[in-house]
């Protein structure tokens, strides 16, 4: 694990790097919002370590206009995540109505639950052992190609594909979203008529923006570039991107 | 018996059988079964395990970069894992990030368990795991195999692969320790006190024994 040190600086600045995530902080929040992480993988003590090594400041400059409001957002941030970590622990009743919740926490029910749940916690640590002891073996890359006529799929293989292609992907919940007030050809015409002035950075085109118009901002700056029709370039990983006109 | 034929069985004839067996194992990236080899070979059993047995010997870990395993139930030519950070270097490639302690559980719920649904494991563990079986499906450590049918919705049975059985090194399903014998009786007991020491109840084992 590790953390850029810094002196100063704001939430948004918080980058991390953990065995299963690498990136900003806040990257983080929205991954195990979004369940495309589980909250059990990220280990809340070796965050709170990061974040008290990456702000480490001296005495003096404590007082420093800022630092209180990052401090609370953070303890705020990672309060919530303690929460949802709880929650997430805490058993969920699969049928209804108050007998079933005292049988559900009964001392019987609470030591078959957790007998199981022990010996399944060793299972994976005997397996992690395992694992553990047969990394690095390489096979042969050398790969035959089969003979005409002569490749077999087995039939559960080939109705889990057919099943895959046929199925339909669930629409994604959108109602959260507010009505559309910017639009993508917008901040296009935008980045273009200010790549006429020369080369751009990126912050100084967001400036004035709020978070919806910066996010579709950065996705025409995107499109733009992919399209070939303005150079992007950025230094190192999160630094500062610069938008240049194609001569 | 036409010339060509016959002369492919007279030069395989002048090759022992530990080369004939050395040269398919080298070409095949998966494990390939005792009965395979046999087939293939048109040897007879014995000289096929001895053949084997020269060459755990000739490619053991000990010996050689090249190690002979007896894994997923067959036999498979595998780089010494000794020889792995320099083989690494030499591909330019980075060994997989290891799993985390919940993919691992879920996999034990699986392995020991299984096939289970996504809700199965969820309740075996008692949190949601799907991030994680979304993981291990794309690593090719779990596959979906059928379909739960009678539940509702039909939802898929997920259960360990061939890769999963390579990775722990392991001959088959069967080779695995059972989950009893993973939990000694004393943790058993200390996890029983836990739960009753306060409440002054009898456990699970107490009231059946009491029953009968």
């Amino acid at each position: 694990m590790s953390a850029e040190h810094r002196s100063l600086g704001t939430l948004e600045d918080f980058t991390i790097e953990l065995d299963v995530y690498s990136g900003p902080y806040q990257g983080l929040l929205a991954l195990i919002l979004k369940d495309e992480l589980e909250i059990f993988e990220v280990s809340l003590r070796e965050l709170i370590t990061l974040y008290q090594s990456a702000y480490e400041v001296p005495e003096a400059s404590a007082n420093i206009p800022g630092t209180l409001e990052r401090d609370t957002n953070f303890v705020d941030s990672a309060t919530s995540l303690l929460l949802l970590k709880g929650r997430a622990l805490t058993p969920t009743p699969e049928t209804g109505g108050e007998e079933a919740d005292e049988g559900l926490f009964s001392p019987q029910n609470l030591e078959e639950r957790l007998l199981s749940y022990l010996k399944i916690r060793r299972g994976a640590e005997a397996l992690e052992e395992r694992f553990a002891k047969n990394t690095g073996f390489y096979p042969s890359s050398h790969n035959l190609r089969p003979r005409r006529g002569n490749l077999r799929v087995p039939p559960n293989r080939l109705t889990v594909a057919m099943r895959r292609i046929v199925s339909r992907m669930t629409e994604p919940e959108v109602r959260h979203l507010g009505p559309i007030t910017v639009t993508l050809g917008e901040l296009v015409t935008l980045i273009r008529a200010s790549l006429t002035r020369g080369p751009l950075s990126f912050e100084d085109l967001i400036c004035d923006m709020d978070r919806l118009r910066s996010a579709v901002a950065f996705a025409a700056t995107l499109s733009l570039a992919s399209e070939g029709r303005l150079i992007l370039s950025q230094p190192e990983p999160f630094g500062p991107l610069t938008l240049e006109p194609v001569k | 018996m036409n010339t060509s034929v016959r002369k492919c069985a007279h030069e395989r004839d002048a090759l022992s059988a530990t080369a004939v067996i050395e040269a398919i194992l080298l070409v095949s990236s998966r494990p390939v079964t005792l009965s395979v080899l046999l087939s293939v070979t048109k040897l007879p059993e014995p000289k096929v395990r001895a053949a084997i047995s020269k060459l755990k010997k000739n490619y053991s870990l000990e010996a050689s970069g090249i190690v002979l395993r007896e894994v997923a139930g067959g036999f498979q030519f595998a780089t010494n894992p000794l020889c792995a950070d320099v083989l690494e270097r030499f591909r330019q490639e980075d060994r997989p990030s290891p799993l985390s302690g919940a993919a691992y559980e879920v996999l034990a719920c699986i392995l020991y368990l299984g096939p289970l649904t996504r809700a199965d494991i969820n309740v075996a563990r008692g949190v949601n795991s799907d991030a994680v079986v979304r993981n291990l499906l794309d690593r090719n450590l779990l596959a979906e195999v059928g379909l739960a049918k009678g539940r509702a919705g039909t939802p898929a049975l997920l259960d360990i692969t061939e890769d999963f059985i390579l990775a722990a090194g392991a001959r088959d399903r069967d080779d695995f320790p059972t989950l009893e014998a993973l939990v000694g009786p004393e943790e058993i007991a200390r996890l029983r006190e836990r739960v009753h020491g306060q409440t002054g109840e009898r456990s699970v084992e107490d009231r059946s024994g009491g029953d009968r």
